[in-house]
């Protein structure tokens, strides 16, 4: 490098000199500091399109009240633009149509636009579908010119999807027919016997019909009884998590099938240790039935098995976090 | 009796100056004598030893909970009879069975109620089976299909008859087709139309030695009677007929062991018979002599399950060879009657049913059912099937079986599968539209209207 280059050259920098962008506004929003001599003004030469405004309504208004002396509007506080608008014939001409159409119908007083509950989800009963309610038939074209085949032309499920569940539950050593005949005694049984009291401490699930309704759907009962009774979670042992030896508890939530799953088993096992009254086959199939009416009047036990499920599940919910290995 | 009991009794006798006992001889005598009983528990060391497990008796521990269900409890629950449903619908304009519209074409595929008397008598008789669907419907109605209202022509001309007859049938048909149903319903018909009815709810109980027997001295070949059922069914003839053998006193002498008032009504006779074994017999024997005497009304005779006495029984006699069903006196009552080696005086109408389930083999049976078929199509000579004459065979029950008239009871037609499937579905039952596609897909699953498969597909497998 020699002395002999020009001024210029020498002062050059790396990198370009841009001329400094100034906004006409004044950016305040990732500041943490304050700094007098970067808080420059926009010079009063340089004027956007949206500078030169009138004032605010309110602002128009407390200037003007404060030339009269009147009190004006508290500038603290915003103006509802409804306010502004009852004194102003032509603005109320030419206002927008839905500000239009929120004053004209005067609402009744308790009314409210706007929900201030919160809306829990509803948990509904899932009506059984059975075989027998018939889809909307499509009709395709069919290669057989004359014969036209539904779209839904093909082996549907026989029963009822929670009866299918717990047939197969109840059937033992691979018997489908005597778990089919059991599944058949268990309903005429709930069909026959009088309509369950739901107790007020362990009601059926909300949107369930009234219990009167129950015996002559014993599909329905039955699911009613299931569903209610349903644990929402499990709770997952995971082994070494928590150090020392010592099992993480993680409350895993259940589908659907699963949480009847774990229902009818629960069931199953309290109907087991009833004492059977009569004798001859069938027995098992009436225990069941009672077990399931228990559930509906909040009597039976599998109550508290789920209690302590869902109690258990509360006090595992910290260990949502831990990382799974 | 336990072994000290026996030691105690020993010490008495000689102590009241009776021969000495072996102990006074004996050189010393034991403190404890030694035990009858061979079981191990005496050598039985105390608790386990340390490391070792118990083991539970969980028998023990099982039995003990609760009070154990009384002698008979739980086979009255299993046999037990519910004809009432309250969560099922009333159905509105279901008429109750009247005397009229009994043999009425019009009443064809029509459900009719059974009047409340018919039902307390026909509950008497053990008509209604625990197997029948009675207990899913408000009360108990019946389908008065084809074959009901010839049944019920059948006993309408008989009653008409100037000269009383016996008409004899057998009621056969596939299981499910509704015979036990049909012999309810003539049952119905008969106590409506006051006759006598005496009903064997279910040959089985006669044949399969659940119930004790005794030998009848001076018969050949040796006959038996069985005294307790025979009470038990005296009494049903008494609580069922209650309305007409009330009205009915003895007219003839009988010689019993005990006194009889001379102008006793049939019933309180009849209940003299059930409180008594012994009398049992002799009662049952003249109260059938009574009323198969001058100016008493018909009788029905039926028994259900025919099959269990087409056959030797599972009793045994004196030589240890099984006896025949029909040395037992009360069948053989029967099948004198069935067979027409004896007639009803006053007319009447002697009905069997057989059995479709729990089926015992009975090839005479089969046999004859088969000829009747046949005479019925007009076969004759060689046509209509015989015995194979060296195949060994029941004579007995082939020649009480020889002339019979045979009912054979075939699915229900669609109009009928219709009706009943309404019935269904006005008590709330069935939660379908009974349409034309409904009524031909149940008719056809059924296996052309067999009505126990009709229900069990309707009802019971598809709620």
């Amino acid at each position: 490098m020699s002395v002999s280059r020009p001024a210029q050259a020498r002062f050059r920098a790396a990198i370009p000199i841009r001329p400094r962008f100034r906004p006409n506004f004044v950016i305040r929003s990732n500041r943490t500091f304050s700094d007098a001599k970067d808080d420059a003004k926009p010079s009063p030469e340089v004027k956007g399109p949206n500078m030169d405004q009138l004032p605010h309504v309110s602002e128009e208004a407390a200037a003007t009240a404060k030339i009269t002396g009147e009190k004006g509007p508290d500038l603290q506080q915003g103006t509802p633009i409804q306010e502004i608008l009852q004194g102003d014939k032509s603005a109320q001409e030419h206002m927008p149509k839905v500000i239009k159409d929120e004053i004209k119908p005067s609402n009744p007083k308790g009314s409210r636009s706007f929900s201030t509950s919160a809306r829990r989800p509803t948990e509904t009963i899932p009506q059984p579908t059975t075989a027998r309610q018939e889809p909307a038939v499509q009709e395709t074209e069919s290669l057989i010119p004359g014969i036209r085949i539904p779209t839904d032309h093909r082996l549907r499920q026989r029963y009822d999807p929670l009866v299918h569940q717990v047939t197969n539950l109840l059937m033992r050593d691979g018997k489908l027919g005597v778990a089919q005949r059991n599944m058949a005694e268990i309903l005429n049984h709930l069909r026959t016997s009088p309509p369950p009291t739901p107790s007020p401490q362990r009601p059926l699930l909300p949107g369930s019909p009234p219990p009167s309704h129950l015996p002559l759907n014993p599909t329905l009962y039955m699911t009613v009884a299931i569903d209610s009774v349903a644990p929402l979670l499990r709770i997952r042992a995971e082994r070494g998590a928590a150090g020392g030896g010592v099992a993480l508890q993680i409350p895993i939530p259940l589908g659907q099938r699963q949480r009847r799953r774990q229902a009818v088993q629960w069931i199953l096992d309290a109907a087991s240790k009833r004492k059977n009254r009569g004798s001859g086959r069938g027995g098992f199939a009436q225990r069941v039935a009672e077990e399931l009416i228990a559930v509906a009047e909040g009597r039976s036990g599998v109550w508290e098995r789920r209690g302590v499920v869902h109690k258990l599940g509360v006090s595992a919910r910290v260990n949502l976090n831990s990382k799974r290995r | 009796m336990p072994p000290s009991r026996g030691i105690l009794a020993v010490a008495t006798r000689s102590s009241t100056g009776l021969p000495k006992s072996q102990w006074d001889v004996l050189p010393f005598r034991p403190a404890q004598p030694a035990s009858f009983s061979t079981t191990a528990c005496l050598a039985a060391s105390g608790p386990p030893r340390k490391g070792k497990k118990a083991i539970r008796n969980l028998k023990a521990a099982r039995q003990s909970a609760g009070r154990p269900p009384a002698p008979g409890e739980r086979k009255a629950l299993r046999k037990r009879v519910v004809l009432s449903n309250t969560n099922a619908l009333e159905v509105s304009g279901l008429e109750d069975l009247d005397a009229k519209a009994i043999g009425k074409e019009s009443s064809r595929c029509q459900m009719f109620g059974l009047p409340g008397p018919v039902v307390d008598s026909l509950r008497a008789v053990e008509a209604f089976k625990p197997t029948q669907g009675w207990r899913m419907f408000r009360s108990a109605s019946v389908l008065w299909r084809e074959q009901s209202i010839r049944l019920a022509q059948i006993m309408t001309d008989l009653a008409k008859l100037k000269s009383p007859e016996t008409r004899r049938m057998v009621l056969a048909g596939e299981k499910g087709t509704g015979k036990s149903v049909m012999l309810l319903q003539a049952m119905a018909i008969a106590f409506m139309k006051k006759w006598i009815v005496i009903n064997i709810p279910d040959a089985k109980d006669l044949t399969n030695a659940h119930t004790e027997y005794a030998p009848v001295p001076g018969t050949s070949p040796q006959q038996y009677i069985q005294r307790s059922y025979v009470a038990n069914f005296l009494a049903q003839i008494a609580k069922a007929n209650a309305g007409v053998l009330s009205q009915l006193q003895l007219s003839m002498q009988h010689d019993l062991s005990i006194p009889v008032q001379s102008n006793i009504s049939l019933d309180r006779f009849a209940d003299l018979g059930a409180k008594d074994l012994d009398l049992a017999w002799p009662i049952f024997l003249s109260l059938w002599a009574e009323l198969t005497g001058p100016g008493r009304p018909p009788i029905l005779f039926t028994l259900d399950n025919l099959n269990f006495i087409m056959r030797h029984s599972e009793y045994l006699g004196r030589d240890l060879k099984p006896v025949h069903a029909h040395d037992l006196s009360l069948v053989r009552h029967f099948v004198d009657h069935l067979s027409g080696a004896r007639t009803l005086p006053n007319g009447g109408l002697v009905m069997a049913a057989t059995t479709g389930s729990n089926k015992p083999s009975s090839p005479i049976l089969d046999l004859a059912i088969r000829q009747s078929e046949a005479r019925i199509q007009g076969l004759t000579g060689e046509a209509v099937p015989q015995w194979d004459p060296y195949r060994p065979g029941d004579e007995r029950s082939l020649q009480s079986m020889a002339d019979l008239e045979v009912f054979d009871i075939k699915g229900l037609s669609r109009d009928e599968a219709r009706g009943i499937l309404e019935y269904y579905a006005a008590s709330g039952m069935l939660r379908q539209a009974v349409d034309q596609r409904l009524v031909a897909e149940k008719w056809t699953i059924s296996g052309g209207g067999i009505i126990g498969e009709l229900e069990r597909g309707a009802l019971r497998m598809r709620p």
